[in-house]
């Protein structure tokens, strides 16, 4: 009897124990990765997207400056990719456990922002930061409704990026900086042969809104930060956009409302000569697997100049944070000269603080090097910032199934645009 | 023996015994508790709530459940269309399965390979199925391909088509499905009295006859079985939409759970979410009530 009772006993503990253990992973799942995190001092877990193990081992490079600048902090690094990132993020709000030092993506701030310290003139300053060191409207990346939630470790704008094997193959001339929409649409038709077509539409929200934007020079939310898609230029050139697959066939349809990096996959794929997509992917289209030669531009002019956006990520101290001091310190050295140099030297990302940007493009090689920073200071010469709804998430996750119906002809951009205005718009 | 024991001494070896049943069955309670208890009755909970991912919460009675049906613009589409895809789905699966176990009857040689090579997308990753079915089914795909180059005809955008979209995420489903059902199937047939086979192929039993009058009955258990679990499963279609069409075009292919998902996911509005589950759970319950009240009719378990 004594010996059943003990077993069960055992037995208890042991699952208790289990259990306790699988309660305190979600924080301690870091804690395992600290090794030789030391100090003594708090611990100030820092939150990320990384796809790969690559994408990881950066990070981890950056986490050793970290940690060198903060020798009395431990400082832990935790991972999703970053498709995940965002649904993780959410959960972990959910159950207050959100890490002190939490990326975000400049343009999903709007509906996390609430999660987020503001940050103040004092605060960056306690983090060992200036407004100066950034470069010009970078700070607009990691603001909302005209307060500070963050600090940006990149910037970023759209670019078209072209192949320049196909341009060739088809005895089109390549687009060129300062070129204009009309450009942009003769390009086009010039490079669509029977093999590829000139351009991929896009399906992510800047992927595709890149174009009529610039084509417009409105943004889809007016200046007081309402909804407005129906505006009658945004949709006029959104229109337009549509009408390069439907009515011009510069451009295929999309495939299904899963792929979600159409434009992107297609032009990397060597099966469409020109596609927009953001900065951050330069070094990868420049390195493509398929072994083009790509080049890039900034985006056409439209009637009212040359329109684009400053996008971007920043870090920000989450709400629930309970030693914002230590995660100020943190976060002063994530966008400290050093992590930046680093982050810019490996061509990672453009970095936000200005003057490690040279180093971005001396990691590229000297062929394209001259190209690449001709491309970057055209598009980023008069971006401005990004205007955002709150619920700026919801319309563009609503928008892009429906965009595939655009593409095929099945509804209308109007219609969408309209539907999509009525839903969200207030 | 027990009888010849006293009251007293039964009624305390009862009370230790029952002691020490509840010491061993306590971690599986806990679990229980933890694991499903507690979320059911929070799932409750937070419908009854406006309960965003993070921030202010506040009580909303029903509001969350008059919102899905009477305001918010995705709710009854996604509930037809799981609709459609459970009224397409089941039967089609069903008729495959049979009709392959059927096929597969011990005079073929072999179909112990068969079999496995059935039973095949049911293990492999439904993330790689739903890619190679992309692929065939996009424009540039295999299937148009073959058959702009071999009849010149030009096939539909079949996943971005808002009329081809869900006939294709059911035929991929029935695809990666069927295999299961088989196995039941097989397993069955199997299993039946031989005697009674026997007996019919005396009276002149054969053929389609054979499968209608006798086997069928005979199976009926086994079909009311898989039956019940192709609506629960049916009912609950995410994976297939999510990865094959994203839920578009438009929201032409959204079940009802993908609809939870980006509401809870997307749209941070859990109490929304919450909400629909339990439509959807309602839904579940009476469904497979139906099935077992009409199973008296059409089941048969007397062999």
């Amino acid at each position: 009897m004594h010996i059943t009772r003990g077993l069960a006993a055992c037995a208890a503990v042991a699952v208790t124990a289990s259990l306790a253990a699988c309660g305190s992973d979600d924080d301690g799942s870091a804690a395992t990765s600290s090794g030789n995190g030391g100090g003594d001092g708090a611990t100030i877990v820092w939150d990320m997207w990384a796809g790969s193990q690559s994408d990881i081992d950066a990070l981890e490079e950056t986490l050793a400056i970290v940690r060198d600048e903060n020798p009395d902090l431990t400082v832990n690094l935790q991972t999703a990719p970053w498709n995940d990132y965002f649904t993780k993020l959410t959960t972990n709000l959910s159950s207050g456990n959100v890490a002190c030092v939490t990326s975000m993506n400049g343009q999903r701030l709007s509906t996390y922002a609430e999660a987020f310290h503001p940050l103040t003139a004092e605060d960056l300053e306690k983090a060992g930061l200036s407004e100066d060191d950034f470069s010009p409207g970078a700070l607009d990346i990691m603001s909302y409704d005209g307060q500070l939630y963050g600090v940006p470790f990149d910037v970023a704008t759209m670019l078209v990026y072209y192949n320049k094997d196909l341009f060739a193959a088809a005895g089109a001339d390549e687009p060129q900086i300062g070129w204009t929409i009309d450009d942009f649409e003769a390009a086009a038709s010039a490079a669509t042969t029977d093999a590829n077509k000139g351009f991929a539409v896009g399906m992510g929200e800047f992927q595709w809104m890149a174009l009529p934007i610039a084509r417009s020079g409105k943004q889809p939310v007016d200046e007081s930060g309402n909804l407005a898609l129906t505006d009658p230029d945004f949709a006029a050139a959104a229109t337009w956009y549509a009408a390069l697959v439907t009515d011009d066939d510069v451009a295929a349809p999309v495939p299904s409302a899963s792929d979600t990096g159409w434009g992107e996959t297609e032009y990397s794929s060597g099966n469409a000569a020109m596609a927009v997509d953001g900065t951050w992917n330069a070094v990868s289209y420049l390195g493509n697997d398929a072994g083009f030669a790509a080049g890039m531009v900034n985006l056409p002019a439209g009637d009212n100049g040359a329109t684009a956006l400053i996008l971007g990520s920043g870090y920000g101290i989450s709400q629930d944070c309970e030693d914002k001091d230590a995660a100020l310190a943190v976060l002063g050295s994530l966008v400290g000269k050093e992590a930046q140099d680093a982050m810019a030297a490996a061509g990672r990302s453009y970095p936000a603080r200005a003057e490690s940007q040279p180093l971005y493009f001396e990691s590229l090689d000297d062929d394209v090097r001259d190209d690449v920073q001709a491309a970057f200071d055209a598009a980023f010469a008069n971006v401005e910032g990004q205007r955002s709804t709150k619920n700026w998430d919801q319309v563009n996750t609503a928008l892009q199934p429906q965009l595939v119906s655009v593409y095929t002809g099945q509804a209308s951009m109007p219609d969408v645009l309209d539907q999509a205005q009525s839903q969200f718009g207030d | 023996m027990l009888k010849t024991r006293s009251p007293h001494r039964s009624g305390s070896l009862r009370r230790t015994e029952t002691r020490q049943a509840l010491g061993f069955i306590s971690p599986a309670l806990l679990g229980l508790a933890v694991f499903t208890v507690v979320p059911v009755v929070l799932s409750i909970v937070m419908s009854l709530h406006h309960w965003p991912a993070f921030g202010e919460r506040s009580f909303s009675g029903l509001g969350n459940y008059v919102d899905l049906f009477t305001k918010n613009p995705d709710f009854w589409p996604a509930l037809r269309n799981t609709a459609v895809f459970a009224l397409l789905y089941v039967p089609l699966n069903l008729v495959v399965a049979l009709s392959l176990a059927l096929a597969l009857s011990p005079r073929i040689r072999g179909r112990g390979a068969f079999r496995v090579l059935f039973f095949i997308p049911v293990v492999t990753p439904i993330v790689a199925n739903a890619l190679v079915w992309k692929m065939m089914l996009q424009p540039q795909g295999l299937f148009n391909g073959v058959s702009t180059s071999v009849f010149g005809i030009e096939l539909p955008n079949f996943l971005a088509d808002r009329n081809w979209a869900m006939i294709m995420v059911v035929m991929m489903s029935v695809w990666q499905g069927m295999g299961y059902n088989m196995l039941i199937f097989s397993a069955a047939l199997e299993q039946l009295p031989t005697s009674v086979i026997e007996a019919a192929r005396i009276d002149g039993a054969q053929g389609a006859r054979m499968i209608r009058s006798v086997v069928i009955p005979m199976l009926s258990p086994a079909i009311f079985f898989a039956t019940v679990m192709t609506i629960i499963t049916s009912l609950q279609v995410f994976a297939q939409p999510q990865l094959l069409t994203g839920g578009g075009p438009g929201n032409a292919t959204m079940p009802l759970v993908q609809f939870i998902y980006n509401q809870g996911f997307q749209f941070q509005n859990l109490g929304l979410a919450a909400a629909a589950a339990w439509v959807l759970f309602v839904l579940i319950i009476l469904i497979t009530a139906l099935q077992f009240k009409a199973q008296k009719r059409w089941v048969h378990y007397e062999h």
